[in-house]
């Protein structure tokens, strides 16, 4: 048979492969949760790769701007920690308290780039510029000095795919002030700085301006991160109070960012799957 | 002669549905005869009917018997689509062109078996990846996949034998 003869059957019948196993994959991801996390997971990591190497020849060619601001921001927080070292010097003197840094006992920092996001959807994706041969895992949290940006989802070797704060499947525990009530604080789902805090129980007392802090109970998140400041709420079901949130953090000019993860994440989730077995 | 390839085939698909409805022996063996039946397909049919053939039989099986929906039809699909590509590698590029089929006594158990074994595998490497979903450990994965394809190589050259006997033609 001529070749141009064979081409043409060959391409129908790679068309109807392409066409039964998108069927077939689309079956089992609709019917089987498991297969349906595991193929999506699949797609993130594909993806993040897929962009991660377009973006990465972009920022070649801006390499020189992106070191002046690290530079800059570099500078800045030499002088803020400097700031903080004083303080707490001072403290220390006065009375016996606790180094801030015990705070974030058991959680370890990693710096990274934002080489892709998404801004304008429902469900909105950060891919970083560091995978797992950096170190990163799944369910690491992305945080900067602003607030919280969002969770990693999946990696691959040296990118990562993150849920964005602003996705309508991520929500983080939050603290209303510094010794107020917890709720779960999630995306309001159109404004680019708004965020709802639910289920704030109504005898809790609060002011529009006091800030929201993560509250550390999610085992993702350290605590107090400053998040955002309260304003206008509203009683739902008359049980509970729900307040409209004005986030720090502005999603429109995020470059640079922090993987934070808590090392002892693994033994927090076999407790709580030990605490499960037990209840059974 | 088609008709009684097609009668064989029903025949064969319905034995499918019995050994995965009662014959659950253990976790670490899949008994399947799928991927010879689609491999044995005649070959006056072309990739395009082979196909078709081999989603209609996943997603029977998969919904008259296995529990995951769409788990068969996954891992039989890519078998269909590699069909040619196998005969032609293992029995010669001219077999198509021919019209002919395979046989264990014209061609030889050797060639047979490497057939089955190739078609097999690919379709227990699809299914036992898409069925652990990524949370199974390697070697569970590894030892399944030995298990089962040497269980199922020897039902696939019973089948083989029925479904291309050397006095079909």
């Amino acid at each position: 048979m001529p070749k141009e003869r064979k081409i043409i059957p060959t391409i129908i019948s790679a068309a109807i492969f392409i066409i039964m196993e998108v069927a077939a994959l689309n079956m089992l991801a609709k019917n089987n949760e498991l297969q349906q996390i595991w193929l999506a997971r699949g797609a993130h990591k594909f993806m993040a790769k897929t962009w991660g190497m377009t973006e990465s020849i972009k920022y070649y060619f801006s390499l020189k701007k992106q070191n002046e601001r690290l530079a800059q921001e570099n500078f800045i927080l030499s002088e803020k920690l400097r700031e903080y070292l004083e303080a707490g010097a001072v403290l220390e003197e006065t009375r016996d308290v606790q180094p801030i840094t015990g705070k974030v006992r058991g959680y370890e920092y990693n710096s990274a780039s934002i080489v892709k996001i998404s801004n304008n959807k429902q469900h909105n994706y950060i891919i970083i510029d560091k995978g797992s041969e950096d170190g990163i895992g799944t369910r690491s949290g992305i945080i900067t000095a602003q607030g919280v940006v969002g969770i990693v989802d999946a990696v691959s070797n040296h990118y990562a795919y993150a849920l964005s704060f602003r996705n309508a499947d991520v929500s983080i525990s939050a603290r209303l002030g510094n010794e107020g009530a917890v709720g779960p604080l999630i995306w309001d789902g159109h404004s680019t700085n708004g965020a709802i805090l639910k289920e704030i129980p109504l005898q809790y007392k609060f002011q529009p301006g006091d800030t929201v802090w993560t509250s550390g109970y999610s085992s993702i998140f350290p605590p107090d991160i400053p998040l955002g400041v309260a304003g206008n709420s509203k009683i739902v079901n008359g049980a509970t109070n729900e307040i409209q949130v004005t986030l720090f953090q502005d999603f429109t000019a995020l470059r640079y960012v922090t993987i934070v993860e808590n090392k002892g994440l693994e033994d927090i989730e076999s407790l709580e799957a030990k605490g499960a077995q037990h209840k059974k | 002669m088609k008709k009684s390839f097609a009668l064989a085939y029903a025949l064969l698909l319905i034995g499918q549905l019995l050994i995965c409805n009662y014959f659950h022996f253990t976790p670490y063996l899949v008994l399947t005869m799928l991927p010879t039946m689609v491999l044995c397909i005649p070959s006056k049919h072309d990739t395009s009917v082979a196909l078709v053939v081999a989603f209609v039989s996943g997603l029977l099986v998969d919904f008259l018997a296995e529990g995951v929906i769409g788990l068969n039809v996954t891992a039989l699909v890519p078998v269909a689509f590699c069909r040619k590509w196998i005969i032609e590698k293992v029995f010669g590029e001219d077999l198509f062109s021919r019209g002919d089929d395979f046989s264990i006594k014209r061609y030889g158990l050797g060639k047979v078996a490497m057939a089955i074994i190739l078609a097999t595998s690919l379709y227990l490497i699809i299914y036992i990846a898409a069925d652990g979903a990524g949370i199974r450990p390697f070697w569970f994965n590894t030892l399944r996949f030995f298990g089962s394809l040497v269980i199922s190589f020897v039902l696939s050259i019973c089948v083989a034998d029925l479904l291309n006997p050397d006095d079909r033609k």
